[in-house]
């Protein structure tokens, strides 16, 4: 946790000249018009065209814009938060900027049973990032993936969405080694935004407290009581753990003492915070 | 008779025999028989959505459990809605949605009144195996000025996506991401904004949405409750305005409203209270001398006022009274009664840009919704918001066409036409069937117009405007008669010095009357204005006298809505010491002329009996016209001091710039 | 060995993606001998006379289907589903990356067949090379004349639109898939109205899926009879059978329906030397494990039915004794969850609260009382859910609690000491 925070930090003081060239959305939009309309004609409804024109901005911008969203909802005469919606359901539709090499191994059961584990390990091992990550030179996006049918080539994955079948740890070195190098056969992905950590826009940020979900303002009376935190699981199962208490459904005495055990925590948490202001 | 019969079908619900019309949902066929079955994301407007999935039933014959909410009734269907299969499902669903929900019910906002709540003592386990920490969500989002959403409290039912988009046609909250990762949200970086945000509150079956006014703010269990209409504006929706330990905290729909607000509220009517408790407001007559307001006693008002009509009147000066479209039906009649009694018939009520009130008649707002056609001439989405839903209803789930003529704010997001003519209206208009035409009544050409294109139609016609109870004021008779001067006759010849005492109640033309600059002037050249009023308006601080007025939480009367209908004003605050209702003012008034004043049984008598008489006018009516006929209306008035958005620091953030108008 | 090549026969001999390769194999000439010859309702007989039914899971009959649409004048849509991504399926993405003309000819056979004029498919979006070949395949079709307007100077228009997904195995499911090609979030609908009398764009629609439709073109080849006088009673025809897991040769075999369980394991090369059969999971992830005691069970919808499994969408997975079944029932259950639409409760929260428990199990601090507390839930919530996805938790996850409770306890909680 500690190196992953310390290469985070590496990577934001990086070079930033990436992020300094601005897109030209509107260069791209109004070279792809022509072909969404020729999308929107191959249905009766223009709204069915939405997928496929997410996929052709995805696949000259690198990963599904604001601009793009934007675009398609004016197009298609839907209000944007729709097209978000929609946009957000799909797993293949980048809400952010991803690696130029979109590594997604899949972790279906029988890949799994036939080595996938230990694959996704050394993948996490080499690259150094974890799942739905990229690494802080742009070059990997990795993600673990469901089913990829192609189970009689297990362990298997995709590329940026070229298939690799009965992956060895010396395939995987040598792929990540032409990678490296650009000369691997399969395209890299465009890119013209630099990544962050993660291109999934987390909503269950187990971690980020503060989190505010996109579409909203800075919040004024943030309500933190029983929410993030609300840690009575946390709490129940660490006193299994630690204090070896047999489960034998809610008794009137458990939830007596679990209440007082609470309490107990929360007086030294406080006492903690106290310590800490 | 024989036809019914063939319509109705015969089940039986927990061992009852119900009867009820082919195609009833189960959940409703159970409440015939006074049956709860619970239900989340099911609402009895929004329709079935079959998500929650705790509506479970038995049917006999059917292997799984269904729901109740998205089954019809079908002729001897034999359903148990209390068995045990439905009380062991039931309870699962129940034991799943409090996996992830937190247990912060002491300090939610909803906690009291809470749908998972009483479910859950009424149908849960009481009991639960979870083990694991919940998962966690953003808290506290800001959705917009009006609502703060926990997600976590969430439940996904939707009933608040599905009103954005069935409902107020906006579809700017929606579900994103999947699974259990779903989320409300609006579109990244876009507030939740517009004219109905605040009902997804009450839809909420949680407390995940909440409002920014109501936050924190009391217990259900502490509100004492009171149901009243809404005077914001002239649509007259049946509100609860839920009072705690003297303080107005919040109001709500009443769902039962189906004649008038369909069951929902405008953000402008729910949240625009703040202005009772405003600190601004007045609470005690001000007297202007030298140039200086100095607090005076009422007795001493009284008597300033009535001599100085007194004194116009023996020095051969004229009298005019102004106002009535934002008082109470009484208190407008009242007005009328008094001042003719002094032999007064300079009176008008029409202060502002609205010229003409609504006619009324068959036009309810039932009618309105299944008209086949609707034309729409202003900023009605602004004006009177709710009787634009009823419009969107039309529009987009009973097949109406919807035209707009000119500039009408903002452009609705379902399929319409927009015309530049009354005569291109009656062209886009559907070739058969009522045409219901929605009209801001300013600018009478546009009337004429409008009756001269649809002549040949059978029309509903429906007028708002800014002033809330314009209609109650016409039918009062708040109208110049005998060759009284109208308005803008008395504004002119006041200018010229011919006025010695103006009354004006509850209106503030020296900002929204087109003619603006000359009401300056006119009431400059007055010697004796008195104004009743809440705050210290443009009007106001042009009078001699100011008295006081209370609020329409504060009073107790009627008001007419546009389709002309009495709707009960029920009292539900305390006013601040020292204010008067204009009905008090005006009877103190009285007392120094020793004018004989109705019995309060009169009063209400007289009040019926004149809103009971339908408004004999037509759509740009000759005798309207006045001097500033054709000055379009303008919805900014509304928030720039026109009525008591101006007052309310917490409404004036709901403010949207609409279009320009009429231009 | 039962070994048959219907849909298969060329694959891996011949380029069949060449619309001239394919066409000197007799391809297209059921096409173009219904459009000259068939009347939509002999194609509709032919289908029901054979005794299809749907190989994309449910096992409905293809014909009866059909059947269900109304005649009220409305436009129809055929549309083909190639959502595949059941775990454990791969037939339908070997068929179309192999043999994109065979399932274009099945679907124009079932367009005409019910009348339609506009067919869609919908592929996968992880298929992104699998949409290319099918576009270059409609494109090649075009220019031959056989779809588009007045296929073949008949006068007949049928059009067809390939549309790929973007990632979500929810969009498999009918009404999902119906959703997300009107360019909706792939949830699935509620039901009723079925598809048959509102679905693609509110009109009614059939959905059958890539193998369904491609076994069309051999159907109309060789006769109705012909189809149905392979298989069991009431299950007709050949099946791909995904073979994987724990096999020597997984892969696709194509097999006379009725084919013991034992015979597809043989076909597939057996098992690994030295190892032990444990279980097979023979209809994708969403089925039940069967045991040894079923080995020798005919690989139909009825005996696996029986077997309290079923036959799905084919995916026939094998499990040997290396097999760590807390881990399976992880892997499983987490698939549901991140899957789930989150649309309806049971499915939303129920697949999230087993994830967790079982994760809890994987790294060995299960509870007793989580045991009872698997069973109760997944049981419950069978049933409850608005679409099956839901359903499909419990199959897999109650076989194998139920078959191997040791390997369960052994993850539980370790009895701490004091400290």
């Amino acid at each position: 946790m500690a190196l992953r925070q310390a290469q985070g930090d590496t990577g934001a003081q990086g070079d930033t000249g990436a992020q300094g060239d601005a897109f030209d959305f509107a260069g791209l939009a109004a070279t792809l018009r022509p072909q969404c309309e020729a999308l929107v004609a191959q249905y009766e409804h223009s709204r069915s065209a939405l997928l496929p024109i997410m996929h052709l901005f995805q696949d000259h911008q690198g990963y599904v814009s604001q601009d793009a969203m934007r675009f398609a909802a004016e197009l298609l005469d839907l209000s944007p938060a729709i097209v978000e919606s929609t946009v957000s359901f799909y797993t293949l539709f980048f809400q952010k900027p991803v690696g130029k090499y979109m590594l997604q191994v899949c972790r279906g059961l029988m890949c799994e049973i036939n080595g996938a584990d230990a694959t996704m390990e050394y993948f996490r091992e080499k690259l150094g990032i974890g799942h739905l990550e990229t690494t802080d030179d742009g070059l990997f996006s990795y993600e673990e993936v469901e089913c990829l049918a192609a189970c009689d080539k297990a362990p298997c994955m995709q590329v940026n969405l070229e298939f690799l079948y009965n992956l060895t740890p010396a395939m995987i070195d040598e792929m990540l080694d032409l990678m490296r190098k650009g000369s691997y056969h399969i395209a890299p992905l465009a890119q013209t935004a630099k990544p962050e950590r993660t291109w999934k826009v987390r909503q269950d940020a187990q971690v980020s407290t503060g989190a505010k979900s996109p579409g909203t303002l800075n919040a004024t009376e943030p309500n933190n009581a029983g929410g993030v935190g609300d840690a009575s699981g946390v709490i129940m199962l660490d006193r299994f753990v630690t204090k070896d208490i047999a489960f034998t459904g809610r008794s009137r005495e458990r939830l007596v003492r679990d209440a007082r055990a609470v309490a107990e925590i929360v007086e030294e948490e406080g006492a903690n915070n106290h310590a800490g202001h | 008779m024989a036809e019914q019969a063939t319509d109705m079908v015969k089940l039986t619900i927990d061992g009852v025999a119900v009867e009820v019309p082919k195609g009833t949902l189960l959940v409703e066929a159970a409440k015939k028989i006074k049956q709860e079955i619970p239900v989340y994301c099911y609402h009895t407007k929004l329709g079935p959505a079959g998500l929650c999935r705790v509506c479970l039933v038995e049917i006999e014959g059917m292997p799984k459990l269904q729901i109740g909410c998205n089954t019809p009734v079908a002729d001897g269907m034999v359903v148990h809605t209390r068995n045990e299969k439905v009380e062991t499902g039931r309870s699962m669903i129940l034991e799943l949605l409090l996996v992830n929900h937190p247990l912060d019910c002491p300090i939610c906002d909803k906690g009291g009144e809470c749908d998972l709540q009483d479910y859950a003592m009424a149908y849960g386990r009481g009991a639960s195996d979870v083990a694991d920490p919940k998962q966690s969500k953003p808290k506290g989002v800001d959705l917009g000025p009006t609502i703060v959403l926990d997600e976590e409290r969430c439940v996904v039912c939707q009933r608040c996506v599905r009103f954005d988009d069935i409902i107020a046609g906006e579809r700017q909250l929606v579900v994103k991401d999947r699974g259990h990762n779903d989320i409300i949200a609006t579109s990244t970086g876009d507030p939740y904004r517009h004219n109905f945000t605040g009902n997804v509150t009450e839809l909420c079956p949680v407390g995940a949405l909440t409002s920014k006014t109501y936050r924190f703010k009391s217990r259900p269990w502490d509100l004492n409750r009171t149901q009243t209409s809404c005077t914001q504006c002239a649509v007259g929706c049946q509100q609860f305005a839920d009072v705690r330990y003297g303080t107005l905290v919040r109001t709500m729909s009443v769902e039962s409203d189906d004649a008038i607000s369909d069951g929902w509220l405008c953000d402008r009517g729910r949240y625009n209270i703040g202005y009772v408790a405003a600190p601004e407001r007045l609470t005690q007559p001000l007297y202007k001398r030298d140039g200086e307001f100095v607090q005076i006693g009422w007795d001493d008002a009284f008597a300033l006022w009535a001599n100085a009509i007194k004194d116009a009147q023996s020095a051969g000066k004229q009298v005019g009274a102004l106002g009535g479209g934002r008082l109470l039906n009484e208190e407008a009649y009242l007005l009328q009664h008094v001042f003719r009694a002094l032999g007064v018939k300079n009176l008008d009520w029409r202060t502002g840009r609205q010229l003409q009130a609504s006619p009324g008649g068959a036009a309810s707002y039932e009618a309105l919704e299944n008209a086949e056609s609707i034309v729409v001439v202003g900023d009605i989405p602004e004006l009177a918001p709710v009787l634009w839903l009823r419009a969107i209803k039309a529009a987009t789930r009973k097949g109406a066409r919807l035209v707009r003529v000119g500039a009408c704010g903002q452009a609705p997001s379902f399929a319409h036409t927009d015309v530049a003519t009354a005569a291109e209206a009656a062209s886009a208009v559907a070739p058969q069937g009522r045409v219901a035409i929605l009209w801001d009544g300013s600018n009478l050409e546009v009337g004429k117009a409008l009756a001269a294109a649809f002549a040949a139609r059978e029309t509903l016609a429906y007028i708002a405007s800014e002033q809330g109870n314009a209609r109650g004021a016409e039918a009062m008779g708040m109208l110049p008669s005998d060759g009284g001067s109208d308005f803008t006759k008395i504004v002119a010849d006041a200018a010229g010095g011919a006025y010695g005492v103006l009354a004006i109640f509850g209106a503030n033309p020296v900002r929204n009357a087109p003619n603006a600059q000359d009401v300056r002037a006119a009431l400059d050249a007055t010697p004796f204005v008195v104004v009743s009023e809440l705050f210290m308006t443009e009007t106001a601080q042009a009078a001699t006298l100011v008295l006081p007025a209370k609020g329409a939480y504060e009073k107790s009367g009627t008001v007419l809505d546009i389709a002309g209908d009495a709707l009960p004003v029920n009292a539900s605050l305390q006013a601040p010491v020292g204010a008067l209702s204009d009905l008090e003012m005006l009877v103190g008034l009285a007392q120094h002329f020793d004018l004989p004043l109705p019995t309060s049984e009169e009063l209400g008598a007289a009040v019926i009996a004149r809103a009971a008489k339908p408004l004999a006018v037509t759509l740009g009516d000759a005798r309207y016209a006045t001097a500033h006929a054709l000055a379009p209306s303008d919805a900014r008035s509304i928030w720039d001091g026109g009525g008591t958005c101006a007052h309310d620091e917490r409404i004036v953030t709901l403010r949207r710039e609409p279009a320009k108008v009429g231009a | 060995m039962p070994v048959t090549k219907v849909l298969t026969a060329g694959i891996g001999e011949a380029d069949l993606r060449d619309i001239n390769v394919y066409r000197s194999r007799g391809g297209y000439k059921q096409w173009e001998r219904a459009v000259r010859e068939l009347k939509p309702a002999d194609v509709m007989e032919a289908c029901d006379k054979s005794g299809l039914r749907g190989r994309g899971g449910a096992g409905f009959p293809t014909g009866r289907k059909w059947s269900f649409l109304p005649n009220n004048g409305k436009p129809r849509y055929m549309v083909c589903n190639c959502d595949e991504a059941e775990p454990g399926t791969f037939k339908d993405h070997m068929l179309l990356e192999e043999t994109p003309h065979l399932v274009l000819e099945g679907i124009l056979l079932g367009a005409y067949g019910i009348g339609c004029t506009h067919a869609y498919i919908y592929i996968r979006g992880e298929f992104k090379r699998g949409f290319a070949i099918f576009q270059k395949a409609i494109d090649d079709a075009r220019a031959a004349g056989l779809i588009g307007k007045n296929i073949l100077g008949t006068g007949l228009d049928i059009e067809v639109t390939a549309h790929r997904g973007a990632g979500a195995y929810i969009c498999g499911e009918e009404t999902g898939l119906l959703n997300s090609l009107e360019g909706k979030r792939g949830e699935p609908r509620l039901k009723p109205p079925f598809p048959a009398i509102a679905g693609l764009y509110g009109m009614p629609t059939v959905v059958n899926n890539v193998e369904t439709l491609a076994y069309l073109v051999p159907i109309l080849e060789k006769g109705p009879e012909w189809f149905a006088s392979v298989g069991t009673e009431r299950s007709k025809g050949f099946k791909i059978v995904s073979v994987s897991g724990h096999v020597q040769k997984p892969g696709n075999y194509e097999v006379p329906i009725g084919t013991t369980v034992r015979e597809i394991i043989e076909i597939a090369g057996g098992l690994r030397p030295g190892r032990k059969f444990m279980a097979v999971q023979p209809g994708g992830q969403s089925s039940a494990c069967i045991f040894e005691e079923h080995l020798d069970d005919p690989y139909d919808y009825e005996s696996m039915a029986k077997a309290g499994s079923m036959l799905g969408s084919g995916a026939f997975t094998v499990f040997d004794d290396t097999t760590d079944f807390v881990k399976a029932a992880l892997n499983s259950v987490r698939f549901y969850a991140h899957e789930s639409c989150g649309q309806c409760t049971p499915c939303r929260e129920g697949g999230h609260w087993l994830e967790r428990v079982l994760h809890r199990f994987v790294e060995g601090r299960g509870l007793r009382s989580d045991l009872a507390m698997i069973g109760r839930v997944s049981g419950t919530i069978t049933g409850l859910n608005l679409c099956a996805l839901g359903d499909s938790i419990e199959p897999f996850l109650k076989s194998v609690v139920n078959r191997f409770p040791e390997q369960f306890e052994a993850r539980l909680l370790k009895e701490a000491t004091p400290a």
